[in-house]
């Protein structure tokens, strides 16, 4: 209390701390602690998937067949590697699953804590009496986590394509399953903003914390599972007629397979992967604009 | 440069599409530099009224003036302290002012801040989430001062203060607001805190204004009266009660008053009381500016009112000399 004192009776000079400023110090710092976990779990992701990198030569040796002695194959025991590929192809698994449900976790965060909390308890109130608009105040709240959520979320997709070498998919697992298709592009991305706006947007419909969580969960929930179950129709497929056997491609993605005068297959090959899933971020990134424009709409309508 | 701090032109705010009103049809006028009083019962509307002022509610119908723009424009030049004193339990005491200054860029006066937080011993690291809630009101008036506001907006701010605590904190509001000018807003259940520190009043009753002008001249405008059992008019009666034979009445009087009646100007806490336990006593409004501006809800008053107005600015205006 006496630095205080002493400080406020100095003729105190105009320049204030260093660092950020204004509602940037603002939202940095209430939500320090989360700020700090998502660098932590960032940083641990991302080294996490360099061992796994590191580990995918080894992991594809481990794929060699081997065999009990005398049937000329190398002994199963001597391959010291296989497990290795187990670690790997699990790593994967693992992160592709982490990084496509970023979603959920995001959204509740959104609802509850960046917007809700503030509503509920009045500290928006107090927020917007100080000399901030209601809508700079919410476009803070936005804006700084979209980024921070971006970048983190972006460094992760990069490195989660880098460490699946050559995409592999008896290791790496196939292209069209729904994780692994979230997290090899944008698409990882595009969902977690998203859930960021679909959290906001709760938080200014229920004004309150916990409601707002489980409706932004909800909520993000709802548009996961949707595009999962629609995500085959977002572009047509190739149909083949085959009189005796399907003899697709290999990791080509069967939707349909009907009996007639010989097998019909419908399905996607790879190469419809970057259509697909470009398609899936433009409609998600869609559904996270107008989210957010939503918010703020109601915002203006209930301020002055 | 405007005179008046604030403004009420047939504000009305209603709460869901069928809920009920809570402010309707609020018309009044505060000038500049003065201590208002807003006073009613639980629920009468005055949070809510402050709320619009402060640009946090948006109005149902007509509308809500300050410092002569809209809420929204004047957010830089006002403050606001909520009822339940919302602060960031989060942040330090320290952090909560630094989050003043950064969220005032211009305004902000640290030292104004960091005194009245010095003056209530507390210490700036302790988290807001430790605190009293004497305490939060202080950070909290800490807050809204250091944002140098020329209109300040209080909701009741006293009432988790301690006698003490609520003496020195009046005495620090009032000198802020006598050195700079600055209008002061404050609704409270007090009304003994009130008669030495303002010097206008609004009362609201059912989310109607009923009775608004500097409070000499509504004290001088209502009289006091004891007698035995008798005939009031052509006076208008705010309240009676009989005791007995014995008969006291707040009235506004019409004309000269009966010798029979004793008579006394009554305090602030007898007209307002006389007041809320009579709602349907006609409204009041005086701006005790111009006798021009005075305007009275029941006609048949205007003339005695008008008169007793104006004699209220001439005594208005010695006391101005003195107060502060």
């Amino acid at each position: 209390m006496t630095s205080l004192t002493a400080s406020s009776t100095a003729t105190r000079p105009s320049r204030g701390p260093r660092g950020p400023r204004g509602l940037l110090w603002t939202v940095l710092r209430l939500h320090r602690p989360v700020l700090i976990a998502w660098a932590v779990a960032t940083a641990a992701a991302a080294g996490f998937l360099v061992r796994l990198y590191a580990l995918g030569d080894e992991a594809r040796a481990g794929q060699s067949a081997c065999g009990s002695p005398g049937t000329g194959l190398p002994p199963c025991s001597a391959v010291d590697a296989i497990t290795a590929d187990t670690t790997y192809g699990n790593g994967l698994s693992l992160m592709a699953t982490a990084m496509s449900w970023l979603v959920f976790p995001v959204a509740a965060w959104a609802g509850a804590a960046l917007i809700g909390r503030e509503l509920e308890s009045g500290t928006a109130d107090l927020a917007w009496t100080q000399s901030v608009t209601p809508t700079r105040w919410l476009a803070a709240r936005l804006a700084v986590p979209a980024v921070l959520i971006a970048s983190g979320t972006g460094v992760l997709v990069l490195l989660y394509d880098w460490a699946r070498l050559d995409g592999n998919p008896d290791l790496t697992g196939d292209w069209y399953y729904s994780e692994v298709f979230l997290a090899t592009g944008p698409a990882a991305v595009a969902y977690a903003l998203a859930g960021l706006a679909l959290g906001v947007l709760a938080g200014m419909l229920t004004r309150r914390a916990l409601p707002a969580g489980g409706l932004g969960f909800t909520a993000s929930l709802v548009l996961y599972l949707v595009l999962d179950h629609y995500r085959e129709d977002l572009r047509p497929v190739v149909t083949r007629i085959n009189p005796i056997t399907p003899d697709l491609p290999r990791s080509a993605w069967q939707t349909e397979t009907e009996w007639g005068t010989g097998m019909t297959t419908t399905f996607h090959p790879q190469s419809h992967r970057w259509p697909l899933h470009l398609m899936e971020t433009g409609i998600v990134l869609a559904v996270a604009v107008t989210a957010t424009v939503a918010a703020f709409a109601l915002l203006r309508r209930r301020t002055a | 440069m405007t005179d008046t701090a604030m403004e009420a032109a047939a504000l009305g705010r209603r709460f869901g599409r069928d809920g009920d009103w809570a402010l309707w049809d609020c018309t009044f006028r505060l000038p500049a530099g003065r201590v208002c009083a807003i006073v009613g019962p639980n629920g009468a509307g005055k949070s809510t009224l402050l709320a619009h002022a402060a640009g946090l509610l948006r109005p149902t119908e007509g509308t809500v003036t300050v410092l002569g723009t809209t809420p929204a424009e004047a957010r830089e030049r006002l403050a606001y302290v909520a009822q339940d004193k919302p602060l960031y339990p989060q942040l330090s005491i320290a952090e909560t002012l630094r989050m003043g200054r950064e969220l005032n860029p211009g305004r902000w006066d640290q030292g104004v801040a960091e005194r009245i937080v010095a003056d209530g011993d507390l210490d700036p690291h302790a988290r807001v989430r430790t605190l009293s809630g004497g305490q939060r009101t202080r950070v909290a008036l800490a807050l809204a001062l250091g944002k140098r506001p020329e209109l300040l907006l209080l909701d009741e701010p006293m009432a988790d203060l301690d006698p003490l605590a609520r003496h020195q904190l009046m005495g620090v509001l009032m000198a802020d607001a006598a050195e700079n000018g600055t209008t002061v807003v404050m609704s409270s259940h007090v009304i003994a805190e009130l008669e030495d520190a303002c010097d206008h009043l609004l009362l609201i009753g059912g989310g109607h204004v009923r009775l608004a002008g500097p409070l000499d001249d509504l004290l001088a405008a209502h009289v006091l009266v004891t007698g035995q059992d008798g005939d009031l008019d052509p006076h208008t009666v705010v309240e009676s009660r009989t005791t007995g034979r014995q008969l006291t009445a707040l009235i506004r009087p019409n004309g000269p008053i009966d010798e029979a009646w004793q008579t006394a100007e009554p305090s602030l806490e007898e007209l307002v009381l006389a007041h809320l336990r009579s709602p349907e006593a006609p409204v009041l409004t005086l701006t005790g500016e111009d006798e021009a501006d005075a305007f009275e809800a029941d006609e048949q008053e205007a003339d005695a009112e008008e008169a007793d107005a104006e004699e209220a600015d001439a005594e208005e205006a010695d006391a101005e000399e003195t107060t502060v």
